[in-house]
C-alpha cells in the first residue's frame, strides 16, 4: 500500500496534540492526527483534569449542603446513584471528544486512530484495527503524553490498587481508602472518595503534601483534609503491599516504625510518566532525558530536524495548558516564525476544598534562589464576599520585587482560586506593578479584589485591613 | 546584605560614579546619601536603602552603575539602623530635584549648555543586560516583536512602571541602534540629517589617535555632562545657520545708577550687580522684538512666538556649562531679579538647581565680564533662536560731541539664526538693545 503523504502529523490527540494539529490546519498546512485510544482528548479528557473536576464539583456540592445547615437551610442526607453519576461523567467526556473530532474535520484534520511507529525520520507507521498505515511526513509532533506510574512492587496485577485512571471510574466507593502520594492527583482524589463516603487515609514519603506550593497556601487544605480525611500521614513510605482476601494489606515505613493496616483499595499517585516507550522513536535521530523525556529546545525542537515534541513527553510541569502553549510554538517554529517558549508564569491549581492556585515566583523558589522579595498577603476572613458565602479559609498572596515593585508571583488559596489566578497570570506576564493592581478598579463584592487588596496591603493602605507596617516580610 | 542602586527617576537608571562618601567600617543609616551619580543631565545623590555597616564598597569613581547594580555591601550583623526599605516612590521624586556639580558663582561661561527638554539621550535606553534567565518586564505581545526584530529585550530600558518594556521603549531602541549603525557618515549627511532633527546627536568621534607617539599623554573619561553639552553644542553647530552680530553698549550711565541705587538693595538684604540691570534691558528688546524670543517648528513649518519671557542665563561650574532659566523676567522687579540672581548662585553652589530649573528658557545670555575677555561668537542653545554673549566692560576713549571723553564700553555680540532672523532684524535689535542699555530708565531701579 502507497503511504499516505502529509506535511504534518501530530502523534497523540490529547490537549497539545489536538491543539498542534488545529494550528496547522489553521494556518493551510495539510495534517494528519494520530490517537491510540477510540476516542479525542488525551489523558486531560478522559481520563485526568475533566471527569475529575466533574466529581469534585459534585463533592463541593455535598459538602455545601452539609454546611448549609449551619445557615438554616437543610438539606436530607444525599444517596449517590453510582451508575448515574458515571454515567454523567461519560457524557461530559462523549461532548467533548465528540466536539473535538467534529473541529478536526471542520479544519480538514485528517484522523486516524491507532498506535503510531517511528519507521525512521519521516516515515509513520499506524497499527489500526484496519491494518497498517504507512505515513510519509514533512514534520511530526509527538504529543504523546504520560501516564500514571505504577511501581512495580505495587503492580500486583490486583484491580483494588489503581491508578488516577482507574480511580476516575469509580466501580465502588471503599470503605477504607488509602492514598499513596499526596501530590494534586492523591488530594483531588482524596476529596472526591472522602465526600462519597470513604475513610481516606493519604501517606506521603515527603515533609508535607502539595510540593512545589508555599506552606501558608497549603494550610487551609490542610485544615480540611484534617477534617474530611481519616488521616493524613507525611514522611511516610509504603513499603510493601499484598492481596489479603478481598482487601489489601499495606506496610508502612513510618516515622513511629512500621506498620501494617488493611484497605478496601489503594489509590496510587505517586507521579506520572513519559510515554515515550514503544513508539520507534530509537529510529529517529530524537533524544530522550535519563526520566525518558524527550529533550526539546525552546522552539520544541527535537534532536531530530523533523520532530517536535510538546506536551508531558517533553517534560517539565505536565499540565494540559503548558502543552496547549507548547503546540502553537511548535506549529511556529516549523513554519520558521521567531517564536519560542518564554512565558513567565504556567499557572498550577489544585481543586482541592479549598482551591489552591500560584503562578510565577512561589515563595519558596525565592527563598531557595536567593532572590529577595517582599510579600503582601492578603487575608479573605477581611473579604466581604467569602464571608457572604461562608468560607473565609482563604488567602491571596503578591510576591514582589523589592526595588522595582514588579509583581513576580502570585499565590491564592481559597474557594475558586483556580479561575480568580489568571488575573495573576496576566500581571506576572506583562510585567505589571503592584501599583498597576492596586489603581485597577475591581467589582465589589467579588473575590477578585483580593487582589487588589492584596497590592494595597503591600504599600500599608489596604481598606480592609489594617497593618502598622507597610510590608510583611 | 548589599545595597543596590535604586531607581531614582526617570532618566537615572544609570549613571557615572562620581563620588563615594562612605567607606568601609562606616556606619550608614537608611536613607543617606552614600554616592554622588552623574547622569546627562544631573548629579543625584543615591541613598542608602538600608543601614548598616559599609562592609565592602563594590564600586570606584568613575563605574559606570545602572539601577539593581550593588553599589555597598553591609555587615548585616553590625546592623545599625533598621532594614527598611524607603517608601519606593518617594526618593525618586525627591532625588531628582538635586542637581548640579560643584559651586560657582554665576559667573560667565563661554557657550551655553541648553536647558530646554531635548529628546531623551538615546544611549540612556540601553542598559547591561540584564542576567541570563531573568526575564524582562514586558507583555508577550512586545516580546514577540523583540524576536521578530532580532532584539535581545533584556537591554532595553523599560520606561514604564517597575522598568515595564512597552512598545515606544522597543521603537526608541530601534531608533538608536539605527542611528549608531549610520553614524560614520560622510559630515554632509550628518548636517543635513541634523537639520532634520535638530536633537540628533550626531556622529561617533573620528577614530582613535595615538597621541603617545608624540610624547606622554593622560586619559580621562567624558562626564556625562560633557557628553551632553559636546552633543547638544555639535547639535547646535550642525543645524543652525548662525550669524554674529558685533556692538558695544556704553554702560557709563548703567553703572552710575547700578552705584547709586546699590545701598538702598543692599538694605533690602541684595546685591546689586549689574546683571539684572542687564536682564531687563534685554527682556524689554526682546518685548519689541518678540521674533528673537520665538522658536522654530521645522516639522509644522511654524514659528512659535512665546508670550512669556524666560531668559538663560549660562554658568561657568567646575564640572562644566549649566544654564538655569530665569523666568518672567519683564514682569519681574528689579530687585526681584537681584533676589533671583542671588538665589541661582546660591543654588549653584549647593548643587540644588533642579531639571525643572534649567527648562522653558526662550533666549540666553552668556556673560564673560567677570572673567574678561571681549567678544566672541556664542553657539545658540536649542531651540531658542539667539543668544547674547558680554565680553569684560572697559574704560575706553570714545567720541561724544567731538570731544574724547573716556566711556565705560561692553562689548557685545549677538548670535541668531538665519533661518528665522535676517540681518537687518539682527541689527535693528542690537541697536534697541544697545539703547536700552544706555538709557535705562532710573524708575526702573526704585524701590517701592
Amino acid at each position: 500500500m502507497e503511504p499516505i503523504k502529509t506535511q504534518i502529523v501530530v502523534i497523540g490527540a490529547g490537549p497539545g496534540g489536538y491543539a498542534a494539529a488545529f494550528a496547522a490546519a489553521d494556518k493551510g498546512y495539510k495534517v494528519i492526527l494520530v490517537e491510540k485510544e477510540h476516542r479525542l482528548g488525551g489523558v486531560c479528557l478522559n481520563c485526568g483534569c475533566i471527569p475529575s473536576k466533574a466529581f469534585l464539583n459534585v463533592s463541593h456540592q455535598i459538602e455545601e449542603a452539609r454546611e448549609s445547615g449551619e445557615r438554616g437551610v437543610v438539606f436530607s442526607t444525599p444517596t449517590i446513584d453510582l451508575d448515574k453519576l458515571r454515567a454523567w461523567k461519560n457524557s461530559i467526556l462523549d461532548r467533548l471528544a465528540g466536539g473535538i473530532a467534529a473541529l478536526a474535520q471542520k479544519r480538514g484534520v485528517q484522523v486516524i486512530y491507532g498506535r503510531a511507529y517511528f519507521e525512521d525520520s519521516t516515515t509513520l507507521r499506524i497499527e489500526t484495527n484496519e491494518g497498517q498505515i504507512f505515513i510519509k511526513y514533512d514534520k511530526a509532533i509527538v504529543a504523546v503524553g504520560s501516564k500514571p506510574a505504577l511501581p512495580k512492587a505495587f503492580d500486583l496485577g490486583n484491580p483494588r490498587i489503581m491508578t488516577s485512571t482507574e480511580a476516575l471510574e469509580i466501580e465502588e466507593i471503599p470503605g477504607d481508602l488509602l492514598i499513596v502520594g499526596g501530590g494534586y492527583i492523591g488530594m483531588e482524589l482524596g476529596t472526591v472518595y472522602a465526600t462519597l463516603g470513604s475513610k481516606v487515609v493519604v501517606v506521603e514519603a515527603a515533609d508535607s503534601i502539595l510540593g512545589g506550593a508555599d506552606p501558608d497556601l497549603i494550610r487551609p487544605v490542610l485544615r480540611y483534609a484534617e477534617k474530611a480525611f481519616k488521616e493524613l500521614r507525611p514522611k511516610t513510605k509504603v513499603a510493601k503491599m499484598s492481596t489479603a482476601g478481598k482487601k489489601i494489606k499495606v506496610t508502612f515505613d513510618g516515622a513511629d516504625g512500621a506498620k501494617e493496616e488493611l484497605y478496601d483499595r489503594v489509590l496510587i499517585s505517586v507521579g506520572r510518566v513519559p510515554n515515550g516507550e514503544n513508539i520507534g522513536l530509537e529510529n529517529t535521530k530524537v533524544e530522550r532525558d535519563e526520566k525518558g523525556f524527550i529533550k526539546v529546545n525552546n522552539r520544541m525542537e527535537t534532536a531530530d530536524p523533523n520532530i517536535c515534541a510538546i506536551g508531558d513527553i517533553a517534560g517539565g510541569v505536565m499540565l494540559a495548558h503548558k502543552a496547549a502553549r507548547e503546540a502553537r510554538i511548535a506549529i511556529e517554529a516549523i513554519i520558521g516564525e521567531a517564536t519560542e517558549f518564554d512565558q513567565i508564569a504556567v499557572p498550577a491549581v489544585v481543586f482541592t476544598n479549598p482551591e489552591v492556585a500560584w503562578c510565577g515566583l512561589t515563595e519558596g523558589e525565592a527563598k531557595a534562589k536567593g532572590i529577595k522579595v517582599e510579600v503582601a498577603r492578603f487575608p479573605w476572613s477581611a473579604s466581604g464576599r467569602a464571608l457572604t458565602f461562608g468560607r473565609t479559609d482563604g488567602l491571596t498572596k503578591l510576591i514582589v520585587d523589592p526595588e522595582t515593585e514588579r509583581i513576580l508571583g502570585v499565590g491564592v488559596v481559597g474557594h475558586n482560586a483556580g479561575e480568580l489566578i489568571s488575573e495573576g497570570v496576566l500581571a506576572v506576564e506583562m510585567g505589571a506593578t503592584v501599583r498597576d493592581l492596586a489603581e485597577t478598579v475591581h467589582p465589589h463584592p467579588t473575590l477578585s479584589e483580593t487582589f487588589m487588596e492584596s497590592a494595597e496591603v503591600f504599600f500599608g493602605e489596604a481598606t480592609h485591613v489594617f497593618s502598622k507596617r507597610r510590608i510583611e516580610h | 546584605m548589599d545595597i543596590k542602586l535604586p531607581k531614582l527617576g526617570e532618566g537615572s537608571e544609570s549613571g557615572t560614579v562620581v563620588n563615594i562618601l562612605v567607606k568601609e567600617g562606616d556606619t550608614v543609616s537608611s536613607g543617606q546619601t552614600i554616592l554622588e551619580l552623574e547622569n546627562e543631565k544631573a548629579v543625584a545623590p543615591v541613598p542608602a536603602t538600608a543601614g548598616g555597616v559599609v562592609a565592602q564598597v563594590r564600586v570606584k569613581v568613575g563605574d559606570k552603575v545602572s539601577v539593581g547594580q550593588v553599589l555597598i555591601t553591609l555587615d548585616a550583623s553590625a546592623a545599625a539602623a533598621p532594614a527598611t526599605l524607603p517608601p519606593a516612590s518617594k526618593p525618586a521624586a525627591e532625588q531628582q530635584r538635586a542637581l548640579p556639580p560643584q559651586p560657582a558663582s554665576p559667573t560667565p561661561a563661554p557657550a551655553p549648555v541648553p536647558a530646554t527638554p531635548a529628546v531623551e539621550p538615546a544611549e540612556s535606553r540601553e542598559m547591561e543586560p540584564l542576567p541570563e534567565g531573568e526575564a524582562p518586564a514586558a507583555a508577550p505581545s512586545i516580546r514577540r516583536m523583540a524576536r521578530e526584530l532580532g532584539i535581545d529585550l533584556r537591554r532595553v530600558r523599560g520606561s514604564e512602571r517597575g522598568g515595564r518594556i512597552v512598545l515606544s521603549d522597543l521603537r526608541a531602541y530601534i531608533e538608536n541602534l539605527q542611528r549608531l549603525a549610520f553614524a560614520p557618515r560622510p559630515a554632509a549627511a550628518v548636517a543635513a540629517a541634523a537639520v532634520a532633527a535638530p536633537s540628533v546627536p550626531a556622529a561617533k568621534p573620528a577614530e582613535s589617535i595615538d597621541f603617545a607617539k608624540w610624547g606622554p599623554v593622560t586619559r580621562k573619561p567624558l562626564t556625562a555632562l560633557r557628553q551632553t553639552i559636546a552633543r547638544r553644542m555639535q547639535a547646535s553647530w550642525h543645524t543652525v545657520p548662525r550669524v554674529t552680530q558685533f556692538d558695544e553698549a556704553d554702560i557709563t550711565a548703567l553703572n552710575d545708577l547700578r552705584k547709586k541705587f546699590a545701598p538702598a538693595y543692599e538694605k533690602k538684604g541684595t546685591k546689586l550687580t549689574l546683571t539684572p540691570l542687564i536682564l531687563k534691558a534685554v527682556a524689554a528688546t526682546l518685548k519689541k522684538h518678540p521674533l528673537f524670543n520665538a522658536s522654530l517648528d521645522a516639522a509644522a513649518n511654524e514659528i512659535v512666538f512665546k508670550d512669556y519671557i524666560h531668559l538663560g542665563l549660562a554658568v561657568d561650574t567646575e564640572q562644566g556649562l549649566l544654564v538655569p532659566v530665569i523666568r518672567d523676567v519683564d514682569k519681574k522687579s528689579l530687585l526681584q531679579l537681584s533676589q533671583d540672581v542671588a538665589e541661582l548662585a546660591e543654588k549653584a553652589r549647593e548643587r540644588k538647581v533642579s531639571l525643572d530649573d534649567m527648562k522653558g528658557g526662550t533666549f540666553t545670555i552668556s556673560n564673560q565680564g567677570g572673567i574678561g575677555g571681549a567678544h566672541f561668537t556664542p553657539i545658540i542653545n536649542l531651540p531658542e533662536v539667539a543668544i547674547l554673549g558680554l565680553g569684560r566692560s572697559a574704560l575706553k576713549p570714545v567720541v561724544r560731541e567731538d570731544k574724547i571723553v573716556p566711556r565705560l564700553m561692553m562689548p557685545l555680540t549677538l548670535a541668531y539664526d538665519h533661518r528665522l532672523i535676517d540681518g537687518g532684524s539682527a541689527a535693528r535689535f542690537t541697536v534697541d538693545l544697545v539703547q536700552a542699555l544706555e538709557k535705562f530708565a532710573e524708575a526702573e531701579l526704585k524701590l517701592s
